[in-house]
């Protein structure tokens, strides 16, 4: 009787953290933010005076006041549905972010799992687009995206791995992330850790392929392929997947948060929340901003070999730590 | 709905097109995005690789007879309302190659020019002021469009 009860009350709960709090609205303002603390301080970085910090949210106004135009020869039905589907699967991602001291999460087992699933949906999204679009700089872009995706996934799951086995401590893993941010609160936070600083090194490695930025900016490396797979896009099409990418943005960082410095401040949601923002705000200076300010371009079997090399024997060097500090010691 | 085409040109994307440009004018559009004292970023501008993305497109080159029909084509491929600025004497009047065997140009016997900027090349600070007027233009023609939709929609009701 109780679960009936309580199943109402859920449902409305899901559809306020999908629409308003972590997700939806919060997740999109914060992140156009971002996006545009982004290029402000890449151009200040490089004494340029930059875009005003709100030009993100000006593009999207541009985009979706624009004329929409599907090549001839594309596939029509993928070719509109692909911005969507990783639209979707980011919106979905962000109601599930904990907010340390504010919002733990859904309450279900394995949202981890969940996320490393849904993380590569954008990836996915593009790889779609650029085969449906019937160019050949599509072709190129998507290629190259499956490329380096399947390298990048790897040391990802490690960290996964790494981190659930620790909060599982001795006694199989633990895969949900409200268990994890509340085991941290109780025993220290894991960037602190010595096992796991590896692990966080590598998730820091990780962050700027699975955005997509300098030097792994290879996909739709705008200058050689013409911004690949989404060259075919323009409006509101193209405003998704701009969306998408703060969206993203917000993700990777509060994924990163959460998994290893969730500690919160006293005094209730707003500073909390502030403080999360605060920390994923430094977590995008360190391992975006500052990196593709100062790097060109790799080509993508130096980027699958670079993360094939050091992100993956970091998160690895982590999980044996961990494990040798659970069941040996 | 002024409001919103007022936002709408704070975040024009700019486009190159060479039609058979030495380069002079191609670097000095480069100087302009990249050197910190003429960063055209600060206009909200972005230098994008798609002619799909493109709100500004610069054409450079006196457009030789090889690229015409390329030239042309990319040119269509950019979504309405487009503005478009030739950069150097070449797109403007097609200069001392004027008159040549394999010259098809000055640029507006194929394509309508709203700004010019001539210079051989011209200085950064005259491109910039290009894309201030271009800015403009965008602004005005917006709002014909709109004047336009609302006297259809009137016609519509009554």
């Amino acid at each position: 009787m109780q679960e009936i009860n309580a199943y109402p009350q859920l449902a409305g709960w899901a559809v306020f953290h999908l629409l308003l709090f972590p997700g939806g609205l919060f997740a999109l303002c914060a992140g156009l933010v971002f996006k545009g603390l982004d290029r402000k301080l890449e151009a200040r970085l490089q004494r340029r005076v930059g875009p005003p910090v709100l030009q993100p949210f000006l593009d999207l106004i541009k985009l979706s006041g624009k004329e929409a135009m599907i090549p001839e020869t594309a596939q029509r039905a993928l070719f509109r549905i692909a911005p969507v589907l990783g639209f979707a699967g980011m919106a979905v991602c962000a109601a599930l972010l904990p907010v340390p001291g504010v919002y733990s999460g859904l309450p279900m087992m394995g949202d981890m799992l969940v996320y490393f699933y849904l993380l590569p949906l954008p990836a996915v999204a593009l790889i779609l687009a650029g085969s449906s679009s019937s160019s050949p700089f599509g072709a190129l872009g998507f290629s190259r995206e499956m490329t380096i995706m399947f390298a990048y996934e790897i040391p990802l799951l490690m960290v996964i791995l790494a981190v659930a086995l620790q909060v599982g401590g001795g006694s199989g893993a633990e895969f949900s992330l409200g268990s994890i941010v509340a085991y941290q609160l109780e025993h220290g936070q894991f960037g602190l850790n010595w096992t796991l600083i590896p692990a966080f090194l590598a998730y820091l490695l990780f962050l700027p392929g699975t955005m997509g930025v300098p030097p792994f900016d290879i996909p739709e490396a705008e200058t050689e392929i013409i911004e690949g797979p989404l060259l075919e896009y323009s409006g509101a099409s193209l405003a998704f997947f701009q969306m998408t990418s703060a969206l993203k943005t917000i993700v990777v960082l509060g994924f990163g948060v959460a998994l290893f410095f969730p500690g919160t401040v006293p005094g209730g949601p707003v500073p909390n929340a502030l403080w999360f923002l605060g920390k994923c705000f430094l977590l995008m200076f360190f391992s975006l901003t500052l990196v593709k300010s100062a790097t060109g371009r790799f080509r993508v079997e130096q980027a699958f070999a670079f993360y094939l090399k050091y992100p993956t024997a970091l998160a690895a060097l982590s999980l044996v730590l961990v494990w040798a500090n659970l069941y040996l010691l | 709905m002024g409001f919103l085409s007022n936002i709408t040109v704070r975040s024009p994307w700019l486009y190159r097109i060479n039609a058979g440009s030495c380069n002079g004018c191609d670097v000095e559009l480069a100087t302009t995005a990249f050197i910190p004292r003429f960063d055209v970023e600060r206009l909200g501008c972005k230098y994008c690789g798609s002619p799909r993305h493109a709100d500004i497109v610069f054409i450079t080159g006196p457009l030789t007879l090889r690229v015409r029909d390329q030239v042309l084509r990319v040119w269509n491929e950019i979504p309405e309302p487009k503005i478009t600025i030739a950069v150097g004497i070449c797109p403007v009047s097609a200069g001392v190659f004027r008159g040549g065997h394999s010259i098809e140009g000055p640029v507006d016997r194929y394509i309508p020019v709203d700004v010019n900027v001539p210079g051989c090349p011209p200085r950064p600070q005259a491109i910039m002021e290009g894309v201030l007027l271009a800015k403009e233009l965008w602004l005005k023609r917006l709002e014909e469009l709109e004047a336009r939709e609302k006297e259809v929609a009137h016609a519509a009701l009554s």
